[in-house]
């Protein structure tokens, strides 16, 4: 410990060595210590250094705290210790007692970190398996590492955590742990985690996420709760928004009617005096995004409606109503919780028709929406809320004829009572008021209030206002003519243009109405021939009259002689040209505030002046523009129209024609269909006279007969009959012999061709007879004999077949031997297998044994030379022996014959001394004794 | 609408098999020839009823292609029933039924009931795999077996319902713990009468005592 003492401690006097030093004694040390207690204390002060000294713990030290992490992951304080120091590396947060300036790029560091980090995909794995220990040094800042990392490169954390098997999972499990800190910190890093991947939004709920994040909610106080609450509902919306499988999960298993009680506010008037607090008021915000995400017009159809239907029945729409009406709500919860109202009834008739029936709890009683109407119209409420409620007029308007007929009829002179306020005063009123805003939501409200249906519009022209005194009323068609005439600011006008559009588009009795006052349409031309370039508002102006003047084009009843299509036609090509007008009108759609509107229908404008468009009418501009510009192109010019024109009478003329023509195929088909009657009438009655002649023919023949039987039975008749009959049968009698003697000759001519036959074989025969008579018996002799050699042969023949018999039986019992036999070759051989395989190792081992042996006959060998050599070389030594041998023979040889000289010397001295008589002792008695026995043998 | 339990499924199988077109004439009643890939997972419900219980079967019909093995491999630990399907017209879809259990048996709770399916019996002209193949495939390995047409909506109801009667009977004979809804089964609010983790609301009597 002193060792790092020594350093950190040193480290505010500034005059130590470099950070960058430490750092590497202390990898040093982490790395190659053998004892745990080093390698602990090491990493301990790597991450004390990890946030002064960020960049050189991350670039040197990171591979090591990784191994660490591997190696020593038992020891949960220095795994803490290690996670911890990786966590300050990556974290980009600056730290509360930082002093010094943050050095530029530093942003950079924790995103460059997690990348080096992540390029070993194990490495997340590593962190992930962490998890699974239990000890909170080590989950906590693991969770909190994952979440730093997340934050760094979320998108290729997702990847690795997702291609690791359960890996959503693991961090699903966190939310259960008990410990709150963990779970809140979870909170923080499934926010991170499900940011905009639907696959892991997928997998999060499927884990039961939406539960446990209600769960939490509750426990925490849900509306009154505190920022735990706030994150659990910001991992909603992450899981919910723009995931429709997401969603479906969410309504089909009955989360929806949970969401209900965020919204009882308390009806406490004291404790709303208390006001709301900042967290209470961020809460709602986002339980009312919740709701919108769910019945967002920009998810499916099918899916909106199934929650707006599963809202009402739950009640959420009647509590969401409630809020609107309950007091001390602050102004942007308000504002919010109006346009959830609108997408919560948008386009769902039971809803719609609920909040219609909403009544504000004031005194008399008034409907809801006009409470809401009188804020929109009125210039002293914020901006936010008046759009708000623009927003939910529309969305009660839309797909409602219902609604839109309830609304207009309070604008008709019908609904007499003067002392309510109804919508239609308050529509009124802005649509005329000073403030340009108000007309511009007044008008917007209007349109939406008659799109997309006739009878509205034309009930809606019936409305006549009253002016001044004396003045005679005006329709508010021109009254809304006037206005634009009178100028007036660009809202007010683009206001009311898009309302007079809206009107007239497929309503030939408004734009009869329009064309009736022959102010109008100059006012148009002269808008938009004007050069002069105003900014983006005034050209939008223009491209609106353009617009106002195509649809008196498209929708006209010809009963204005002036203004007929044709005429227009010519009026927009002389006056403005066809190229403007086609310019101006184009021009709309290209501007931004265009393309902001056509996106989706919530009004959704930050400031007063970006009020232009409303959502329903750029649809509408957008479907009749295409048609405008093709009856206004050159194919569809004047020549064009009048050749059209003329073979539209031609057409006619050809009609009428077959229609004459028609007409007296008629009456010739009617004359000839009197014929037929008269025709088939005759028909019957013939039928009818045919058959009553029929009958009396039978009747007549019938008589016949009978006067026939009358006459049969008188006597003369009789005998005639008898003779007729003996006549009869006599002929039948001759009949019977002619046939007889018919086949008698047949009979007769057969036999005569038989005999003929006969006589004809027997003259061959008698032929041969009469040739060799003796022959024959000799033949017949012989014959016989054969016939008898044939039997003895054919007797021998059974003997032999008996035989072959015999041999047969024989030959299968043998046969069946020398099956049993190979039967018994076969185990024998199977038992020979088994031998020869034993042969067959033996031989193996015979082999090994000779390779072994060959091994060592070639050391042998070796010894052999080595022997060799040396026997050369005793050789050579022998050779010098031998010599030395030979010389020493040679020596010894001439030492003998030295001997022998002297021995014959001294047998010569032995002689001469005993011839001189001295009696010498003789050597060689033996000698001569050996020489005595010789003899003798 | 309350229910006694609730069931998570998964189907899983090759591509092109006919696992959407299943769960589509399951939850839909209706057959689409042409189905788009299906894209991760998605999610369709449907109740049924066993011995008079209303239970809830939510599905997640996974995709079938390779590159989203990964994604799918999460969904097999919270479920409680699978069903694996092969096409009976092409053999090899039949062939990769043992990668396919391997994956199923290693990532999901030992008890998951697996439901063995060969769809598209209806085109019995073109079949590739016997009935009798499936069946001893089943048979080894332990799963049930059916032969399904999304086409025809053959067998289709009895598949889905019988998986969910095994599990049924497996929670009779006490071999799921039901109280772990990681295995993919939870309990309706009819059975669970007092349940802490709930938003008892403003005291409306219509909702106290729901959950989920």
């Amino acid at each position: 410990m002193d060792y790092f003492r020594k350093y950190l401690g040193a480290q505010p006097e500034g005059e130590q060595p470099s950070g960058a030093d430490t750092v590497d004694r202390l990898v040093d040390r982490a790395s190659s210590s053998t004892l745990l207690d080093d390698r602990r204390d090491a990493v301990r002060a790597l991450k004390a250094l990890s946030r002064k000294f960020r960049l050189e713990v991350g670039t040197q030290a990171m591979e090591t705290l990784l191994h660490i992490l591997e190696v020593d992951r038992t020891d949960s304080e220095i795994t803490g210790y290690a996670l911890d120091a990786l966590c300050n590396v990556m974290s980009n947060e600056p730290l509360d007692d930082e002093e010094e300036i943050p050095t530029p790029g530093n942003d950079e560091l924790g995103a460059q970190f997690t990348e080096i980090f992540i390029k070993k995909s194990d490495n997340v794995g590593l962190l992930l398996s962490l998890l699974e220990e239990y000890d909170f040094h080590v989950r906590w800042p693991t969770v909190k590492l994952l979440t730093t990392l997340l934050t760094n490169k979320c998108k290729d954390l997702q990847e690795c955590i997702l291609v690791h098997p359960m890996g959503v999972s693991k961090l699903m499990d966190l939310l259960s742990d008990s410990r709150e800190i963990i779970r809140n910190d979870a909170l923080l890093l499934l926010n991170q985690l499900t940011r905009g991947n639907a696959n892991i939004q997928k997998i999060v709920a499927f884990e039961n996420a939406f539960e446990r994040l209600l769960d939490i909610i509750h426990e925490e106080g849900s509306v009154d709760g505190g920022i735990v609450v706030e994150d659990c509902l910001l991992l909603l919306l992450n899981l919910l928004k723009h995931n429709t499988s997401n969603q479906n999960f969410f309504r089909e298993g009955s989360h929806i009617k949970y969401l209900m009680p965020f919204f009882e506010l308390d009806q406490d008037p004291q404790r709303s005096q208390a006001g709301w607090s900042a967290q209470k008021v961020t809460n709602i915000h986002l339980m009312l995004q919740l709701v919108r995400s769910l019945v967002s017009p920009s998810n499916p159809q099918q899916l909106t409606t199934n929650c707006q239907k599963t809202m009402y029945t739950c009640g959420l729409v009647q509590t969401l109503c409630n809020i609107l009406m309950a007091s001390g709500v602050p102004a942007d919860v308000l504002t919010e919780t109006i346009n959830t109202v609108a997408e919560v009834i948008r386009g769902n008739l039971q809803n719609q028709e609920y909040f219609a029936s909403v009544m504000a709890p004031s005194n008399p009683p008034r409907p809801a929406i006009v409470v809401l109407l009188m804020s929109m119209v009125n210039e002293k409420q914020p901006f936010a809320l008046r759009c708000a409620v623009l927003y939910c007029f529309q969305s009660f308007l839309y797909k409602n004829e219902v609604g839109q007929s309830q609304i207009v009829q309070t604008l008709l002179p019908t609904s007499a009572d003067v002392n309510t306020i109804s919508a239609g005063q308050l529509l009124c009123g802005g649509l005329f008021s000073g403030d340009s805003l108000s007309n511009w939501f007044a008008a917007v409200a209007l349109l939406n209030a008659i799109s997309d249906n006739s009878t509205q519009k034309e009930q809606l022209l019936r409305v006549q206002l009253a002016t001044s005194l004396g003045n005679p009323p005006v329709s508010l068609l021109q009254q809304c003519c006037n206005i634009l005439a009178q100028g007036g600011r660009v809202q007010t006008r683009l206001g009311i243009l898009m309302l007079l559009a809206t009107w007239m588009a497929d309503c030939t009795t408004a734009v009869a109405h329009f064309l009736f006052n022959t102010a109008n349409v100059p006012y148009m031309i002269s808008q938009v021939s004007s050069s002069q370039d105003g900014d983006e508002n005034e050209q939008n102006v223009q491209g609106l009259c353009a617009f106002l003047l195509g649809i008196c084009l498209l929708c006209n009843d010809e009963q204005n002689e002036t203004f007929s299509t044709a005429s227009l036609r010519q009026i927009i090509e002389k006056r403005i040209g066809l190229e403007t007008f086609t310019d101006k009108l184009t021009q709309v759609t290209k501007t931004e505030s265009y393309t902001q509107a056509i996106k989706k229908p919530h009004v959704d404008y930050k400031q007063p002046t970006e009020v232009v468009f409303d959502y329903e009418f750029v649809r509408m501009f957008k479907n009749l523009e295409h048609d405008i510009l093709r009856a206004l192109s050159p194919n569809n010019n004047r020549e064009e129209s009048k050749k059209q024109l003329a073979n539209i009478k031609e057409h006619e003329s050809i009609v009428s024609q077959y229609k004459d023509l028609i007409q007296e195929q008629d009456d010739r088909l009617r004359h000839t269909q009197a014929q037929l009657d008269s025709v088939q009438q005759d028909n019957d009655r013939r039928k009818k006279q045919l058959e009553d002649y029929t009958q009396q023919i039978q009747q007549l023949k019938d008589q016949n007969a009978l006067l026939k039987a009358t006459k049969g039975s008188k006597t003369n008749e009789n005998d005639k009959d008898d003779e007729l009959k003996n006549l009869n049968d006599r002929l039948q009698s001759l009949m019977l012999q002619i046939s007889e003697k018919d086949s008698h000759i047949e009979k007769l001519k057969t036999d005569l061709t038989v005999s003929e036959a006969r006589v004809s074989t027997q003259d061959m025969s008698e032929e041969d007879k009469e040739n060799n008579p003796s022959e024959t018996a000799v033949l017949q002799q012989t014959v016989n004999r054969l016939n008898t050699d044939l039997h003895e042969l054919r007797a021998v023949l059974a003997n032999k077949d008996a035989d072959i018999f015999k041999l047969k039986a024989d030959c299968d019992n043998l046969q069946s031997q020398l099956q049993q036999v190979q039967s018994t070759n076969e185990t024998t051989n199977s038992s020979n297998n088994g031998e020869v395989q034993k042969l067959t190792e033996e031989k193996n081992s015979l082999q090994d044994r000779m390779k072994r042996g060959n091994e060592e006959k070639l050391n042998l060998m070796d010894k052999i030379n080595k022997f060799e050599e040396e026997i050369t070389k005793k050789n050579g030594e022998q050779d010098k022996l031998k010599e030395e041998l030979e010389t020493l023979r040679k020596e010894q040889e001439d030492l003998l014959v030295l001997l022998a000289d002297q021995d014959t010397k001294i047998d010569k001295y032995k002689t001469k001394l005993k011839e001189l008589g001295q009696e010498v002792e003789d050597d060689d008695d033996d000698d001569d004794y050996d020489d005595d026995i010789d003899d003798e043998s | 609408m309350s229910y006694s339990y609730l069931f998570k499924y998964i189907i899983i199988g090759d591509t092109g098999v006919g696992k959407s077109c299943l769960l589509l004439q399951f939850t839909d009643k209706r057959f689409q020839p042409v189905h788009d890939l299906t894209i991760g997972v998605e999610f369709g419900a449907r109740m049924i009823s066993i011995d008079g219980k209303q239970i809830k079967l939510q599905i997640w019909d996974t995709a079938g292609q390779e590159s989203f093995r990964s994604i799918t491999r999460s969904y097999y630990r919270g479920a409680a029933g699978a069903l694996l399907v092969y096409d009976i017209t092409r053999r090899d879809t039949f062939n990769h039924l043992t990668t396919w259990l391997e994956d199923a048996r290693q990532h999901s709770n030992s008890n998951m009931v697996i439901m063995l399916i060969g769809n598209k019996s209806d085109l019995e002209a073109r079949r590739d795999v016997k009935k009798e193949e499936g069946e001893a495939f089943a048979r080894e390995h332990g799963l049930i077996f059916m032969e399904t047409s999304a086409k025809t909506a053959a067998n289709v109801e009895e598949a889905f319902i019988n998986t969910a009667k095994e599990i049924y009977q497996k929670i009779q004979d006490g071999v799921f713990d039901i109280n772990n809804e990681a295995n993919g089964i939870k309990i309706g609010p009819q059975h669970s009468p007092s349940n802490p983790s709930m938003p008892s609301g403003g005291g409306d009597a219509g909702r106290s005592g729901g959950c989920c």
